[in-house]
């Protein structure tokens, strides 16, 4: 099939998803207000944090406030397109994976586009206002070059994290589990690039930068954009973000593939 | 007439059922440590050096961060909140209500047993290490040592109220979703989980000292580091029954109208 159809189905697949949701309104509303209200918790924890300090390893408030939106807005295209992945072990375990197989179109994309959470809007509301409050702040000057860069940095983000993701489910093929490893690793691994990097010890950050890259999803982007150091770490090594996002997702995506083809169901 | 020994099998039946689930133990403690070291680094990049902050030396700021992190892997080693509410959504906990013991008691007990087990297993092992190893301080005296547990004792029991108040409310409404990310963010922000409360602007301050959370992590974790001494300590743990107290009463009505409600609505 060509990639032209597959965007079709793809469009065809997810409006289904968003209409059956938005048919709980409520649900949906009380959702974003949730993701909305959690996000400015953890905006007002770092305003309070730095109430006293006014730094955080050279960061200010707003500046980390921006490297906390960068994350959340790739993070919520990744909800959309990835997030479900975390619980293939339950379709694995229920038996329910094999439909994916039996349909004529690729099965990781079927996958894919199985589920549409509409709640990430609520991630969008949330990082696109503190663009805007930060740039009035920050007095930052939003070139043509500096929001292409901005927008590309977020399709790298997107891969990295989706990339993780599909890693993670790609381990309910040989364990049959995977949503566990999500709440194990990636979820603490999410909350610690919420702040700049160069506070961690240097194993860490040499971690996070080249064995699970989520220093490309934000930190390294955004000291780009805010022209901020990197100590320990080439100067502007954020313009890779794209690129390091591309290689990871497509290591991910092989795994995941190298899964299915061991992939027995389990039969009943 | 409080029956202990029925509860009491509630526990012991957790704490066994613990040792099955070794992997969730692993894995918690994993995302524990993660934690840890984010917030470590945290403070050691806010103090940047510095000998003291806020009357506070370096060295109890991060005791303070650490016996945070060993009390939030106790308070979360317990039955988590979605599995009560999803017991009320399909109905499965009209089951617990047909048979001859107190529901929240019940949850309470089996929380004892889940918890020590993390403790034994997991928690105090890896925390003596950290202890020994870093530069940590520790109580003064023996006396210190009794209080700190006395008050991370209640402070538990305030969570675990507060928090099944909470949990029981989908009784009430369809999709709690929004109002249970509200209280979590109150949680680890009002009780000093991961910021002291002496380094609130003034106006926090006030309100988080007159609300429950404080009595969670913010008065155990301040009577380890010494910052609360004295008679100091007494007055602190007086605040912890109240609000203990408060809590409990607070689950007693939550919970009777929450079973009140099943019966209306009929088998």
């Amino acid at each position: 099939m060509s990639v032209v159809k597959y965007f079709d189905l793809y469009f065809k697949l997810i409006s289904a998803g968003v209409r059956a949701q938005l048919q709980y309104r409520f649900a949906f509303v009380m959702r974003i207000v949730g993701l909305i209200t959690s996000y400015t918790g953890t905006a007002l924890t770092m305003w309070i944090m730095l109430y006293q300090f006014q730094e955080l390893g050279s960061w200010t408030f707003y500046e980390m406030l921006f490297l906390f939106a960068v994350a959340v807005l790739s993070w919520g295209f990744c909800i959309i397109l990835f997030f479900h992945f975390r619980g293939l072990d339950t379709y694995i375990l229920n038996g329910t994976f094999d439909r994916f197989l039996v349909r004529p179109i690729n099965p990781f994309f079927h996958f894919m586009a199985m589920k549409f959470d509409v709640a990430s809007f609520g991630q969008f509301i949330f990082s696109i206002g503190i663009f805007i409050l930060v740039s009035f702040r920050l007095q930052l000057d939003w070139t043509v070059g500096k929001s292409l860069f901005l927008l590309l940095s977020v399709v790298g983000g997107i891969l990295i994290q989706g990339g993780l993701l599909v890693m993670i489910s790609a381990l309910a093929f040989w364990t049959t589990k995977s949503e566990q490893f999500y709440w194990v690793a990636m979820f603490p691994a999410r909350n610690l690039t919420n702040y700049p990097l160069v506070i961690y010890p240097k194993a860490v950050q040499w971690f996070t930068a080249f064995v699970i890259p989520f220093g490309f999803v934000n930190y390294f982007p955004a000291a780009v954009l805010l022209e901020k150091e990197t100590p320990f770490f080439p100067e502007n090594i954020g313009y890779y973000s794209p690129l390091v996002g591309i290689v990871f997702f497509s290591i991910a995506y092989s795994i995941w593939m190298l899964g299915l083809k061991r992939y027995k169901s389990t039969g009943s | 007439m409080f029956r202990f020994r029925l509860y009491w099998t509630f526990t012991k039946k957790a704490f066994l059922r613990s040792a099955v689930y070794r992997f969730d133990v692993w894995s918690r403690l994993g995302s524990n440590l993660i934690f840890l070291l984010m917030w470590g680094s945290i403070w050691t990049a806010l103090y940047a050096g510095r000998e003291e902050a806020g009357g506070v030396s370096f060295e109890s700021m991060l005791t303070y961060i650490v016996v945070s992190q060993f009390l939030t892997g106790v308070n979360g080693a317990g039955t988590p909140l979605w599995e009560i509410q999803e017991k009320v959504r399909t109905g499965d906990i009209s089951l617990e209500l047909m048979r001859p013991f107190d529901v929240p008691l019940r949850y309470l007990f089996a929380d004892f047993g889940s918890v020590a087990f993390y403790i034994l297993t997991a928690l105090l092992p890896l925390y003596t290490v950290m202890f020994i190893f870093m530069d940590l301080t520790l109580p003064s005296g023996w006396e210190n040592w009794v209080l700190f547990i006395i008050s991370a004792f209640i402070g538990f029991l305030i969570r675990y109220c507060i928090e099944m108040s909470f949990g029981l409310l989908s009784f009430f409404l369809v999709e709690t979703g929004g109002i249970v990310d509200v209280f979590y963010f109150a949680m680890s922000l009002l009780s000093g989980s991961v910021i002291p409360l002496w380094f609130f602007p003034g106006w926090l301050e006030t309100m988080a000292l007159y609300l429950p959370f404080q009595g969670i992590y913010y008065i155990p974790n301040a009577i380890f580091i010494g910052k609360i001494s004295g008679s100091e300590i007494l007055l602190s743990l007086g605040v912890q029954l109240f609000w203990a107290a408060a809590s409990y009463l607070l689950l007693r009505f939550v919970w009777n109208r929450a079973s009140q409600k099943v019966v209306v609505q009929g088998g």
